[in-house]
């Protein structure tokens, strides 16, 4: 079934990265949103619902965000709720504000990703509670880290399809390059594959260097009913598609341990509401939370059959067939989780738009863009589709 | 800056998960069997991966293959499967050698419920 006209009217993101400068959360969600809305043409009147995407209440010391930030962003009076699904919250948040627009309850629904997830608590704390993003009863109470059970589903995946410690380290090295033109970008670096091999091991297979960092930042959209759209946004790009899906909480539990088939489930429900084949997807935000998921991920979402040699041969780079990660990913561009997945889809549509940073913005910009999200070890996933606007 | 420091002390019932939890105390493996398809779960799903909710818990020996293992900063895990599951189970490892493929399932150290697989003694294998 196609969704109704829905428009991506404003996009923002503040940077992303370990915020020294004596401002917190609320001043990010405040930033972003008000870039948005900025793009969007509109007034803070306009918007008829709030979404808010944060992963877990101990990162912020605040229940209740969504009434916070609605107070804080002068939409007191607008329903605001609250989206979690662990790493795919922001994306889980996009598609609620997407849904409510497009059954008409919403003319113009905002949507804020936001977490401090690298400066409000120690590096320790923040991974005990993400221990907590599994089965807290089962592989929870083991102490097992996500890095860990990334790195028994990397495994598995690695002895299928034959992927190395190369591969890994080329996936690292394109989309820390890419995040080295984002100016917002938290880790853009350029690391020789020595350097990447002799970084720390955190749970093998994955090092320091595979593994994404924790950031803080904020990412914010605005989406609209095309009737309701400014005239000065016509140039908007259209919500295509959305898909969501899970998997087995226990990676166990699962036939496949290797393969994300939440991803492959959700990304087939957003390419039929477009109408399209991933082949037909021309760049893509992938959520590359460690090396090896980005490899998982091109998988399961029917981007490639090869990944690694997909990799090698340039399909996935800035100039390629289908670019990946232009951002830098969570590896380079960083994981402010609650704003990840909102983030991840506001870059498409500014990618679409034309509007993304100079050195990183295609000369030929693809019809369609895919944002792609999950949480747990892909035990949630949510996937966008937008499609660039259709010329009048 | 604002500093705030928050001590949690939780106490979860278990429920359902009561066998699981308390044979993990004790170092017994409580594993559930479907009703349907006859699949045996461990650790234990409330549905079975074929839908059916209703099935009994079912004791295993205990003794499990290392599929997939991964070592560092935080100690080792790996992906086992018990003998006589059909799933595997995510467990922390507990002095068992780099060349060990299979092990135990042994009493936590603390009083938290944990999946720990230790080395098999020689009494065990028998």
């Amino acid at each position: 079934m196609s969704l109704p006209p829905v428009i991506v009217s404003g996009a923002a993101l503040t940077p992303y990265g370990r915020r020294k400068d004596g401002s917190g959360f609320r001043d990010w969600a405040a930033e972003a949103f008000e870039a948005a809305l900025a793009m969007s043409d509109l007034e803070c009147g306009d918007i008829d619902m709030l979404f808010v995407a944060t992963e877990s209440d101990f990162f912020s010391m605040q229940l209740n965000p969504g009434s916070i930030l609605a107070s804080d962003l002068g939409l007191v009076g607008v329903a605001a709720t609250r989206c979690e699904g662990g790493g795919a919250s922001g994306q889980v948040a996009v598609h609620a504000a997407v849904n409510a627009v497009a059954s008409g309850s919403a003319k113009h629904a905002a949507v804020i990703g936001v977490d401090p997830s690298a400066s409000s608590l120690s590096g320790d704390a923040i991974r005990t509670l993400y221990g907590f993003s599994f089965d807290a009863w089962t592989d929870g109470m083991t102490g097992v880290t996500p890095t860990a059970l990334y790195g028994l589903s990397y495994q598995a995946f690695a002895a299928e399809f034959g992927t190395t410690n190369d591969d890994l380290a080329a996936v690292t090295q394109q989309n820390r390059e890419n995040a080295c033109y984002n100016p917002g970008a938290h880790l853009g670096r350029r690391d020789s594959a020595e350097e990447i091999a002799e970084s720390p091991m955190i749970a093998s297979p994955y090092r320091r260097l595979h593994c994404s960092p924790l950031s803080d930042g904020a990412a914010a959209l605005i989406v609209s009913q095309g009737s309701a759209l400014p005239r000065s946004r016509a140039g908007a790009p259209q919500v295509a598609g959305i898909g969501a899906a899970t998997d087995h909480m226990h990676l166990g539990a699962r036939s496949s341990p290797g393969h994300f088939t939440a991803k492959t489930r959700a990304i087939k429900i957003a390419c039929q509401q477009a109408g399209i084949v991933p082949d037909q997807i021309g760049l893509a935000e992938i959520y590359d939370a460690y090396a090896g998921a980005q490899l998982q991920a091109l998988l399961a979402l029917g981007l490639s059959d090869q990944p690694a040699q997909d990799l090698r041969n340039g399909r996935f780079a800035p100039d390629g067939r289908c670019p990946v990660n232009l951002s830098g990913g969570l590896m380079g561009q960083g994981a402010p989780v609650g704003a990840t997945g909102v983030g991840q889809t506001a870059t498409c549509a500014l990618l679409l738009e034309g509007r993304y940073h100079s050195d990183l913005q295609p000369k030929a910009v693809p019809q369609y863009a895919l944002a792609d999200t999950h949480g747990g070890i892909c035990t949630v996933a949510a996937t966008t589709l937008l499609r660039q606007a259709v010329a009048a | 800056m604002i500093n705030h420091r928050l001590t949690l002390d939780y106490v979860l019932a278990p429920g359902f998960f009561a066998p699981f939890i308390d044979g993990l105390l004790t170092a017994t493996a409580w594993a559930r069997r479907c009703a349907a398809c006859q699949n045996v779960s461990y650790p234990p799903l409330r549905t079975c991966t074929c839908g059916e909710a209703a099935g009994e818990w079912q004791k295993l020996k205990g003794q499990a293959d290392i599929v997939w293992r991964t070592e560092g900063v935080d100690g080792a895990f790996a992906l086992v499967k018990f003998d006589g599951a059909d799933t595997q189970s995510v467990v922390r490892l507990q002095g068992i050698e780099a060349h060990d493929t299979r092990g135990c399932l042994y009493r936590p150290d603390g009083d938290a419920p944990q999946m720990v697989l230790g080395p098999i003694s020689q009494d065990m294998q028998t």
